[in-house]
């Protein structure tokens, strides 16, 4: 399927034009710092999730977890909005790169392994006398692919074919 | 010696050069360590971030010593920032010491680590001594707001860096900082 008339009409769209060359501080490199900040915030909250399930902090009742949750949220959400204004403003460049749909799938895994630990960690009636190897194996996997999703970005930077389609 | 010929003498000492800097500059040493770079920043603001969430409240049921657990690998977090951004100042020391982006993220790390430093000499009997309340003391609060605002200022310098890239200077400097390469 070619996308390239669709890439074209984004990168024509006055959004895009702004994402990319406003000299606005809240443009470009504003939104590249939001999207740091949440990533921070989403990736953070959720490994210290998985911390707490692999034992770190047992002090900590696990359902009592779920209070940093909001944050976790807070930061995905930041990252969701941020993310679609930098695809509008660079789509050539996320659209025809192989490596920016690894890391929207290593997201989705992640936000996936994220909902089941949540519904076994802060699901459970009882306390959290035991807490499964199932759920721990989870949490592993969850730092895992949180850490491969992180890097998927970062190398999307060097692994990029066609910046624009118009310009 | 000023603080200009300070920042040159740095440059120019520290080089570039070196095998560091060599094994930097292959293909995906840069990338690798970025990624490293992000995944540090990402264990610090959970586990610092989620500590200074704690005495601001969040999650009040639980004692602040059970939640202060995670710092060590927030501390974690930060030791592989501390390395992987030297190995980037040793390799391009310039593109660092003259970008006032880096200046700025110094500052706040600074005002981080003063913070936190207050936070262990001031608050700590209080909050963790033996009726330590639910409730942090007022002070506790403010360095944790504190801490959360410096660490996002920390990160704010780090991805501006690649926007204030210093080019060749062009008339006097006049600025505290050296801004540009001379």
């Amino acid at each position: 399927m070619n996308i390239d008339p669709f890439l074209a009409w984004v990168e024509s769209t006055a959004l895009s034009q702004w994402v990319i060359g406003s000299p606005s501080m809240f443009a470009f490199p504003g939104i590249l710092t939001f999207h740091a900040i949440g990533m921070g915030f989403a990736v953070g909250i959720s490994a210290a999730l998985d911390l707490r399930i692999l034992g770190v902090a047992p002090g900590i009742p696990l359902a009592d977890m779920r209070r940093f949750m909001p944050f976790l949220w807070g930061g995905f959400w930041m990252n969701a909005v941020s993310g679609v204004l930098l695809l509008i403003g660079y789509p050539t460049k996320a659209l025809t790169n192989p490596v920016f749909y690894l890391k929207l799938t290593l997201i989705g895994v992640a936000m996936a392994l994220y909902l089941r630990i949540s519904k076994q960690a802060f699901g459970k009636t009882s306390n959290d006398g035991g807490i499964s190897r199932s759920l721990k194996r989870l949490a592993i996997v969850s730092l895992v692919c949180w850490a491969s999703a992180i890097t998927a970005g970062r190398l999307l930077a060097y692994t990029y074919h066609r910046l624009t389609q118009l310009h | 010696m000023d603080i200009h010929q300070f920042q040159v003498w740095l440059v120019r000492t520290i080089g570039g050069q070196s095998p560091i800097a060599d094994l930097m500059r292959t293909h995906w040493a840069w990338p690798i360590a970025e990624s490293l770079h992000f995944l540090g920043l990402s264990l610090l603001v959970g586990s610092i971030g989620a500590f200074d969430l704690r005495l601001l409240g969040v999650a009040k049921r639980v004692p602040i010593a059970a939640v202060h657990r995670f710092i060590p690998w927030g501390l974690l977090g930060f030791a592989i920032n501390i390395t992987t951004g030297t190995l980037f100042i040793l390799t391009e020391p310039d593109q660092y010491i003259y970008n006032p982006s880096f200046h700025f993220k110094l500052l706040f790390m600074t005002i981080g680590g003063i913070n936190a430093a207050t936070f262990y000499l001031t608050s700590y009997r209080r909050v963790f001594g033996p009726d330590a309340p639910l409730d942090a003391p007022r002070r506790a609060k403010v360095i944790a707001a504190i801490s959360l605002c410096a660490w996002m200022g920390v990160i704010t310098g780090g991805r501006l860096l690649t926007f204030y890239r210093p080019s060749a200077c062009e008339g006097p400097q006049t600025a505290l900082l050296l801004t540009c390469a001379p």
